[in-house]
């Protein structure tokens, strides 16, 4: 695949949103995921030319953060997290069964291109863990067996929805949001009252950061 | 900066603040580096990332240190002093100590057991400061983190990133000050390592650097790696022969033959520095050497002795009674004083030239009015501090690569550099300069029309003009640059590409001048030259540039050094053709030993002490690295001949050399005149734009595959709005009188009608492919086969 005009068009104009244009890569380099459903060199190389710096210097920025991947996706990215609290409170027991389900281990695509497995760090959604994300959204409070009806429906090419709202779409539309977040896509803030309970607490005992 | 004690009444200037360091007081500039001042007391403090050239990132915590009142450790290479800091180092302080023990325990968790086979083992950093620093065992017993053995950053550079302690040195040298971003600290975590992107490698001209700064052996070269160890070599100080930058460089060699070359310390010129060129092109020096003197019978060259050599050439010179005399710009001062001496005293003539390349007469009037036997008036530090440099037909990091490192500390700084020429290059980016966008030819009317604000800035102390040697090209350039110093106070450089050039024009080794700058046809330059010669009378003046190369077809006998014929725009092979008895002397076999009488093989900068004059004007002198070598300099064979000729010149020994040329001393008297040649006519057409690229067909860059890899590739640059004009878009094919080139065209920052090709590159030698030079109007079709 190869950028398109339309996407050239978007990343000069992110490049644009900001007073320093180098500070522009990181939405660029969604954006150049969104249609290449990964970070190719072709895509590497416009972002550098769109920014004036180098393709090594878009490249270490592209290698450091791992939202960035440097090979395809697929249709579906699901993550699990398993850091501690998450994984001490069912995220192992849920990546062992999507694992199986899928059967593919981390950071790999399934054959059908239709789901890629990571194990990814804490999301500071703590509150409802074992979290999963499905294309970044939110999958709060989840079971092996919850995650894998999850899989099953959006193999049936059912709507999910994220425990907190959203419908899920794919990937590529998820990258395209986070290369431009003022989409209109973002629901009410997704704030439920476990999220709150400290402050709820702090407030009522009157405690204060020292 | 002054050190004090503490019971010391010495006066400390208000910008110095005085801290405590290991329980002893010194008084150091404001903004100081801990580790800095820590190295005024002769105190150690290990370290990896730091470089007192590069700017402080603390990367690599080897440098720990406890400051009095912080409650953890500081890296001593970020931490600036602060007046009254109390500082205790792992020479005084457990928590330093066990800091610094703790890191170096860190940092070679993953280091590799390499030392027996790498190159840097017993030059090591590493090595030293974890014997220095560094727990007596290591506590890890689980499996080290390994990878793929090495991989290329570029054909030159290899990597080990198992050994790479990503101190981010070579990355922020690359950044910094090569200006070439294209190596950089990849991945996270335990999996960060150097790289480049995947379609570009670390292709600078400055990448040797790299491997010389890396403090462990992550970073070697094609070239050198596995080659030797260290310790095996013995190491001589020596100057780089590859331009006129005059870097000073530390030549390393194991039983005669030479493996490496370094970037040596000479804070006044190349800092810590050199190019790529430098550090790698030595191959020649020992490949395809002339071992013997050679002379023709039946028209083919024979070996012979060095009596019967000489014999022929005093003979053939003696009998001839007219004599032209070329040196190439590679020779040392006292060799071209020698040749200068041997012209004018042995062979009674003023036909001579060092510049075997594109010259003019404006060129020569111009050397010697403002340029021959003058003091260093630019220098490199006087770029650095310099408001304003301008440069005309000029481009520093192809042809001076290491004015091109300071212009670029200067405008990294401040400095405002301005371009006058047809392309606004890569290296003109790097500096940020602003251009004055001329088509070749045009500089003296571009010249004529500064804007008033470049004008104005020319006018402030410290402004300089750097004028490079392709300004004799253009008619009217030199007479408008040396007007244009004179209006505006400016300081002026003239910047030849050759290392031997300078040293040549001062030497006297060009018709009309005497060493020392001295004009032939002075009365009284005439009569101190020719009481230190010992000789009754000297030759009237004589031919150079052209006229001599007209000459040359009618002269009975030919003198030429080191010179290569595909140099000059012009035919002279033709002329030298007509030259009855040629005595050429040269380390290798060369167009004009194909037409040489007589062939006597000299030595190349390894095998004789000399010294080179670099642009400024600075001698930077060296001695003889390879004391077995049987070659001899230039001189020593001239005054063979001169001796054999009785006709002796006097001897020819370095350092008497040396010393006639000191008791000469620059010419204080009367100069000849600036040139004053008028703006040429205005052209109609697309004009050719050309320049030597640093890594190109030289010759002396031979037998170094690895580098030539890192060479620029060879193309033809044009503007958009021109390649649009002319319909190019993957290929063009150049017209010139002597043939066509066709070569891939890249949209560029060029003036409007003007193409550029590379002067002398794979697949693009001007002179010989096209017939055409700089300037010249040249046609241009699209397409074409490569
Ligand atoms: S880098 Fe230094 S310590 Fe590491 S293997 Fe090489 S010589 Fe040994
Ligand atoms: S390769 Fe050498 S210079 Fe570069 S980061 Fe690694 S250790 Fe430092
Ligand atoms: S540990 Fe999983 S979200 Fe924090
Ligand atoms: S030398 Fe100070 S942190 Fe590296």
């Amino acid at each position: 695949m190869a950028i398109s005009e339309t996407t050239r068009t978007g990343l000069r104009e992110i490049a644009d949103r900001y007073p320093s244009a180098r500070s522009a890569l990181l939405p660029m380099l969604h954006l150049v995921q969104s249609e290449e459903n990964e970070i190719t060199v072709e895509g590497i190389n416009v972002c550098a030319e769109v920014l004036g710096i180098t393709p090594a210097e878009v490249t270490a920025v592209a290698s450091f953060y791992t939202m960035y991947k440097r090979r395809p996706v697929g249709k579906h990215h699901i993550g699990i997290c398993t850091n501690t609290l998450c994984g001490l409170l069912g995220g192992d027991a849920v990546w062992d069964a999507l694992s199986a389900e899928l059967g593919v281990g981390p950071n790999e695509p399934t054959p059908d291109g239709e789901f890629f497995l990571e194990r990814i760090e804490c999301q500071a959604a703590c509150t409802h863990a074992p979290v999963m994300t499905v294309d970044w959204e939110f999958m709060d409070d989840v079971t092996p067996r919850g995650a894998c009806e999850v899989i099953e429906k959006l193999r049936r090419g059912e709507t999910v929805r994220s425990t907190r709202g959203p419908v899920i779409r794919d990937f590529d539309a998820t990258e395209h949001t986070l290369a431009f977040p003022l989409d209109g896509l973002a629901d009410a803030p997704s704030v439920d009252s476990k999220m709150l309970a400290g402050l709820t607490i702090a407030k009522q005992r009157g405690m204060k950061a020292p | 900066m002054t050190i004090t004690t503490n019971d010391s009444q010495v006066a400390v200037p208000s910008d110095t603040v005085t801290v405590i360091i290991d329980g002893v007081a010194v008084a150091v500039p404001k903004g100081t580096l801990v580790i800095r001042a820590a190295e005024l007391l002769g105190i150690e403090i290990p370290r990896f990332c730091d470089h007192p050239l590069l700017d402080p990132v603390a990367a690599c915590r080897a440098c720990l240190i406890e400051v009095e009142g912080m409650p953890k450790p500081q890296p001593a290479c970020a931490q600036t002093v602060s007046d009254g800091m109390v500082i205790r180092t792992q020479q005084s302080s457990e928590m330093a100590r066990l800091a610094q023990e703790g890191v170096m325990e860190f940092l070679l968790l993953n280091h590799p057991l390499d030392c027996p086979v790498c190159d840097k083992g017993g030059e090591c950093p590493l090595q030293n400061q974890a014997m220095s620093v560094g727990r007596p065992e290591s506590r890890f017993t689980e499996d080290k983190r390994t990878f793929p053995k090495p991989i290329n950053v570029s054909a030159q550079i290899l990597l080990d990133r198992e050994r790479c302690v990503s101190c981010a040195r070579c990355t922020r040298f690359a950044e910094q000050i090569a200006g070439d971003p294209m190596l950089e600290l990849l991945e996270r975590g335990a999996q960060q390592q150097v790289g480049t992107a995947e379609d570009q490698p670390f292709d600078s001209y400055f990448s040797g650097n790299t491997i010389q700064i890396c403090p462990v052996g992550a970073l070697t070269s094609a070239a050198y790696r596995f080659r030797s160890r260290p310790f095996d070599l013995v190491s001589v100080p020596t100057t780089c022969e590859h331009c006129a930058s005059g870097c000073s460089l530390r030549t390393d060699y194991r039983r005669e033959v030479v493996t490496r070359r370094l970037a040596w310390d000479s804070p006044e010129v190349n800092e810590e520095w050199n190019c790529d060129k430098g550090r790698f092109a030595f191959v020649y020096q020992t490949e395809g050497r002339i071992e013997y003197p050679l002379i023709r019978e039946n028209g083919e060259l024979r070996v012979a002795s060095w009596p019967e050599a000489i014999d022929v050439a005093a003979r053939g010179l003696a009998e001839a009674s007219s004599h032209a005399v070329l040196v190439g710009g590679r020779s040392t001062v006292e060799d071209a004083y020698a040749y200068a001496r041997f012209a004018r005293a042995a062979l009674r003539t003023d036909d001579i030239d060092f510049r075997a390349r594109a010259l003019s007469d404006e060129e020569h009037a111009f050397l010697a009015s403002l340029v021959a036997g003058s003091p260093v008036s630019v220098s490199y530090e006087k770029l650095e501090s310099a408001p304003i440099v301008l440069l005309v037909s000029f481009e520093p990091e192809d042809e001076s690569p290491i004015v091109f490192l300071r212009l670029r500390k200067a405008a990294r700084a401040g400095t405002r550099v301005v371009s006058v020429g047809a392309v606004r290059s890569k290296g003109s980016e790097k500096v940020a300069a602003e251009m004055v966008w001329c088509a070749p030819g045009d500089e003296a009317a571009a010249l004529a029309s500064l804007p008033a604000d470049i004008l104005a800035a020319l006018a402030h102390s410290g402004a300089v003009i750097m004028v490079g040697e392709r300004a004799a090209l253009s008619a009217g350039a030199l007479s408008a640059v040396a007007a244009l110093a004179d209006r505006t106070g400016a300081a002026l450089a003239w910047v030849p590409r050759r290392a031997g050039e300078r040293g040549a024009l001062d030497a006297g080794a060009i018709a009309g001048l005497l060493p020392g700058g001295r004009p032939l046809s002075d009365a009284q330059a005439r009569a101190e030259v020719s009481e230190l010669w010992g000789v009754d009378s000297l030759p009237h003046p004589g031919a150079s540039g052209d006229a001599l190369l007209a000459r040359l077809g009618t002269v009975e006998a030919a003198v030429v050094g080191g010179v290569e014929l595909a140099d000059y725009p012009q035919d002279v092979r033709a002329a030298l053709e007509r030259v009855g008895f040629i005595v050429s002397l040269e380390n290798h076999h060369s167009a004009v030993t194909e037409l040489a009488s007589v062939v006597l093989p000299v030595a190349v900068v390894t095998e004789k002490a000399g010294t080179f004059l670099d642009w400024e004007g600075r001698p930077r002198p060296f001695t003889r690295v390879l004391r077995d070598a049987l070659t001899m300099p230039d001189a020593q064979v001239l005054g063979m001949i001169a001796d054999a000729m009785d006709r002796p010149v006097g001897p020819s020994d370095v350092n008497v050399l040396r010393a006639e040329l000191g008791t000469l001393g620059p010419w204080r008297g009367a100069r000849l005149e600036a040139p004053r040649v008028p703006v040429g006519p205005r052209r109609d057409g697309l004009v050719l734009a050309s320049w030597r690229q640093l890594l190109d067909s030289g010759v002396l860059q031979e037998g170094e595959p690895h580098l030539a890899a890192t060479a620029r590739p060879t193309v033809v640059m044009v503007s958009d709005a021109t390649a649009r004009r002319l319909g190019l878009t993957e290929t063009a094919t150049l017209h010139g009188p002597a043939g066509i080139v066709t070569l891939p065209v890249e949209i560029a920052d060029v003036a409007e009608s003007v193409v550029w090709v590379p002067m002398n590159s794979p697949g693009c030698h001007i002179y010989r492919d096209l017939g055409a030079r700089p300037g010249d109007i040249i046609r241009v079709t699209a397409g074409g086969a490569l």
